[in-house]
C-alpha cells in the first residue's frame, strides 16, 4: 500500500464531491416532486391513475439502476426522433442523463415511501380535523402531511444514503464525480487498492455526516416520542 | 325519496324552527344491511339528550350523521335551522356542498371514544389549531381562550404535553376543549368514557355534567347509565335502527315501557 499515492488521491477525489452532491441532490429534489405525484396517482381513487403508478413503481424498482442509466444515455440516442427533439440538447449530456435516471430511480420508491406514510395516519386524527370543519385540502396540509412525513423520515434518510451510493454508477457514462475521477486515476496509476480507499472513506464520510442530519431531523419532529422533560 | 328530489327540497326550512339540531326519517345502509331505519330528533337549545342501546343498534351511526361523518341515505338534518343539502350521487346521497359541510361541522363540537387528539401537537396547539385554521382567529386570542379551556378541563398545567404523555382520562378532556374552542352550538359525544380505565370516567363526566349545567346542547352516546338519569333531559333507546322508546330519563330509564329497553337496562344497571 503506497500511502503517497492516497495522499495525492485525496485532492484529485475531493474535486468530483461536488458532482457527486449535485447529482444527488438534483436527483433527490426531482425525484421527491415526481413521488409526491406518483403517490398521488398510486392513492387516487381512479384505479387507472393508481394502476399506472403501479407499473411504474414496478419497472424502475424491479430493474437495475445501471440498466436504466444504459438505457437513457446510449439507448435513446438511438432514435432520430430524439435526436431531432428539442429534450436532443439535455439527453445528449450524461450529467443530465445521470440526473434523470437517478430521479426516476428514487422517485419509484420514495413514491412508495410516501404512500406508506399517508396510509399510517391514523383515520381517527383525519376525522377529528373534518369534524372539525377542516376542508380535505386543510386535512392534508396540517394532519395527514406533517404525521406521514414523521412516519418516512427514517426509510428516506435510509434513500437519500443509497443514492448517494448510487451516484457511483453514473461513472459508467463518463461523468466525473468521486467514483469516476477514482477510475480515471486508476487507469494512469494502477494503484487500485489506494485510489479506491480514499473514494470508499469519502463516501463513508458523506454518508456519516447525512445520518447525522436525519437523526437530528427525526429528534426535531418526534417531541411526542420523547419523555417527558 | 327524499334525497333524489330536485331543488326545491333542499330550501325546506326546519320543521321545529328554533331548535339547535332537527333530524328527520335518518336512513343509512352499509351495503345490504340497513343500520338506520327512520330516526328521528330535535334538539332544542340547551337540551342533553343521551342516546342509549346495545351495540349495533346504529346509535353512534346516528350521530355521526349528524356531522356527516357518515353520509345518511335518506332523511334531513337542520343545524341551526339550516337544511344540510344533499344531492344524489353515482351510488349513494352526497353532500351537495363541501362548503356548507365543513361550515356546520365547525359549530359542532364532536368528541370522540378514541379522543383522536392529533398526536404531533401538544395539548395548547391542539386546542388553537382549528380556532386558527378554520375560524381565522388570531393566534395569541386562541390561546387565550385555550389556556381558560384548559383551565376549565383542569389541565392548564398540561399545556405544552403532547397527547402520548396523558392518560386517557387527560386526553379526552383536552379533546372536549378542542371541541369547546370552536364555540360550537352543539356538542356532540360518541361513547366518550367507553374507552376509559374505569377510575378515570369520572373526571370526563364531571367536565361534561359542568357543560351540561351551563346550558350546552348535548348529544350523547352513551353507556353510562347513572350519568343519562342525572343529567339529561331526554333519553333515546336504540334498538336495532329503530327508536324503541324516548323520553324524559326518570320515564325511559326507571319505567320503560318496552320490553326491550327493559331488558336492556336489566343487562346494563
Amino acid at each position: 500500500m503506497n500511502l503517497s499515492i492516497m495522499w495525492d488521491a485525496v485532492p484529485k477525489l475531493l474535486a468530483g464531491v461536488p458532482v457527486t452532491l449535485q447529482l444527488v441532490g438534483l436527483a433527490l429534489l426531482f425525484g421527491f416532486a415526481l413521488a409526491a405525484g406518483v403517490a398521488w396517482m398510486r392513492l387516487s381513487a381512479s384505479k387507472l391513475l393508481s394502476r399506472i403508478a403501479a407499473g411504474y413503481v414496478f419497472v424502475f424498482r424491479g430493474t437495475p439502476l445501471l440498466v436504466q442509466i444504459f438505457l437513457i444515455y446510449y439507448g435513446l440516442g438511438q432514435f432520430q426522433a430524439v435526436r431531432a427533439s428539442i429534450f436532443w440538447d439535455i439527453l445528449r449530456e450524461p450529467y443530465w442523463c445521470g440526473v434523470i435516471a437517478l430521479t426516476l430511480n428514487t422517485a419509484a420508491y420514495t413514491s412508495e415511501m410516501i404512500r406508506g406514510g399517508v396510509q399510517s395516519v391514523p383515520h381517527g386524527q383525519i376525522e377529528a380535523a373534518r369534524a372539525c370543519g377542516f376542508s380535505r385540502l386543510m386535512v392534508f396540509r396540517r394532519i395527514v402531511a406533517p404525521i406521514a412525513v414523521r412516519q418516512a423520515l427514517p426509510a428516506y434518510g435510509n434513500e437519500i444514503i443509497l443514492m448517494v451510493k448510487a451516484s457511483s454508477l453514473a461513472s459508467t457514462i463518463t461523468l466525473l464525480e468521486i467514483t469516476g475521477i477514482a477510475r480515471r486515476i486508476i487507469s494512469q496509476s494502477f494503484a487500485v487498492f489506494e485510489v479506491f480507499i480514499v473514494a470508499g472513506a469519502i463516501y463513508l464520510l458523506i454518508n456519516f455526516l447525512i445520518t447525522r442530519l436525519i437523526r437530528y431531523a427525526e429528534w426535531r419532529v418526534t417531541p411526542h416520542l420523547r419523555r417527558p422533560a | 325519496m327524499a334525497l333524489s328530489q330536485p331543488q326545491p327540497a333542499n330550501q325546506i326550512p326546519s320543521p321545529v324552527p328554533g331548535a339547535a339540531v332537527v333530524v328527520e326519517d335518518l336512513h343509512k345502509r352499509f351495503g345490504q344491511l340497513e343500520v338506520l331505519k327512520g330516526v328521528s330528533l330535535v334538539a332544542h337549545e340547551g337540551d342533553v339528550i343521551s342516546m342509549i342501546g346495545s351495540s349495533g343498534s346504529g346509535k353512534s351511526t346516528f350521530l355521526r350523521c349528524i356531522n356527516l361523518l357518515e353520509t345518511p341515505d335518506e332523511g334531513r338534518v337542520w343545524v341551526n335551522g339550516e337544511l344540510i343539502r344533499m344531492k344524489q350521487g353515482r351510488h349513494h346521497a352526497v353532500p351537495a356542498d363541501a362548503k356548507q359541510v365543513d361550515r356546520i361541522r365547525s359549530g359542532l363540537g364532536m368528541v370522540f371514544q378514541g379522543f383522536n387528539l392529533w398526536t404531533h401537537m401538544t395539548v395548547l396547539q391542539n386546542v388553537i389549531e382549528a380556532p386558527v385554521h378554520v375560524l381565522g382567529v388570531p393566534k395569541a386570542e386562541a390561546i387565550d381562550r385555550a389556556e381558560a379551556l384548559l383551565q376549565k378541563v383542569g389541565l392548564e398545567a398540561k399545556a405544552s404535553s403532547y397527547p402520548s404523555h396523558l392518560s386517557g382520562g387527560q386526553q379526552q378532556r383536552v379533546a372536549i376543549a378542542r371541541a369547546l374552542a370552536m364555540q360550537p352550538k352543539v356538542m356532540l359525544f360518541d361513547e366518550p368514557t367507553s374507552a376509559l380505565d374505569p377510575e378515570l370516567v369520572g373526571e370526563v363526566l364531571r367536565v361534561m355534567r359542568q357543560l351540561a349545567d351551563e346550558g350546552m346542547t348535548m348529544i350523547i352516546v352513551t353507556h353510562e347509565m347513572g350519568f343519562a338519569r342525572e343529567v339529561s333531559s331526554e333519553v333515546i333507546f336504540l334498538h336495532q335502527g329503530r327508536i324503541e322508546e324516548q323520553g324524559p330519563p326518570d320515564q325511559v330509564l326507571a319505567n320503560p315501557r318496552s320490553d326491550r329497553c327493559r331488558q336492556f337496562l336489566a343487562r346494563n344497571l
